[in-house]
């Protein structure tokens, strides 16, 4: 994995606050949501991206941009047609399955585990 | 014009001053979190830092007002965020 070492990967170590400190004084070790993401390395996740897009994988990695690794992804395309005679909305999904994929911090909205919603 | 990301909870923290201590006073609080692109999330505060990187559990995702999904917990990136409030939401879904 060399290729990653320029990278901030935090596996499962201390992280370094992002932002202004948060720390107050009842408490000692703040939480904060980057430390609850790291509750989730190794475990499937789920990703909402920009553009309409969702991934589902396995989180190998991350840092504090939200840059991640993800294994085993699948990655679901939505795309919302309008037919020009009809003017009825066309929803359509496309689906991708990527073994490997790094994923740039400044895309992601939203981490989860996947989701369990029937 | 106000600054920082928040604003006044009603039912408590009269004494907030500065959106650092709105910051801090909301965590375990029901919370609407709206994003830049119109989606709102409402759910409960777990944490939240100075980058406005929000997480929080029982998450409802609501585009154009309709329910879309539902988040056991989720993580939300700051720089999509463009506001937080908080809300007096009672809780209707068991655990």
């Amino acid at each position: 994995m060399a290729f990653f070492s320029n990278f901030n990967w935090r596996k499962k170590q201390g992280l370094v606050e992002g932002g202004h400190s948060m720390a107050s004084e009842e408490e000692s070790t703040v939480k904060e949501p980057l430390d609850l993401i790291r509750l989730s390395l190794d475990e499937r996740i789920y990703v909402k991206l920009r553009s309409d897009r969702e991934l589902r994988g396995k989180l190998h990695a991350y840092d504090q941009h939200l840059n991640m690794i993800l294994g085993d992804v699948e990655e679901i395309i939505t795309t919302v047609e309008i037919d020009d005679e009809t003017y009825e909305e066309i929803v359509r999904t496309t689906k991708r399955t990527v073994p490997f994929l790094f994923v740039r911090g400044d895309g992601v909205i939203l981490v989860s585990p996947p989701l369990r919603t029937a | 014009m106000s600054t920082g990301g928040g604003e006044k909870g009603s039912g408590g923290g009269g004494s907030v001053k500065t959106p650092a201590d709105f910051l801090k006073s909301i965590r375990g609080r029901p919370v609407v979190v709206k994003l830049n692109s119109g989606v709102d999330y409402r759910g409960i505060l777990a944490c939240l830092d100075g980058y406005m990187n929000i997480a929080m559990e029982q998450t409802e995702e609501y585009v154009n007002g309709q329910l879309k999904n539902k988040y056991g917990d989720a993580f939300i990136r700051g720089n999509n965020v463009l506001y937080i409030s908080t809300s007096k939401r009672t809780l209707a879904e068991g655990a």
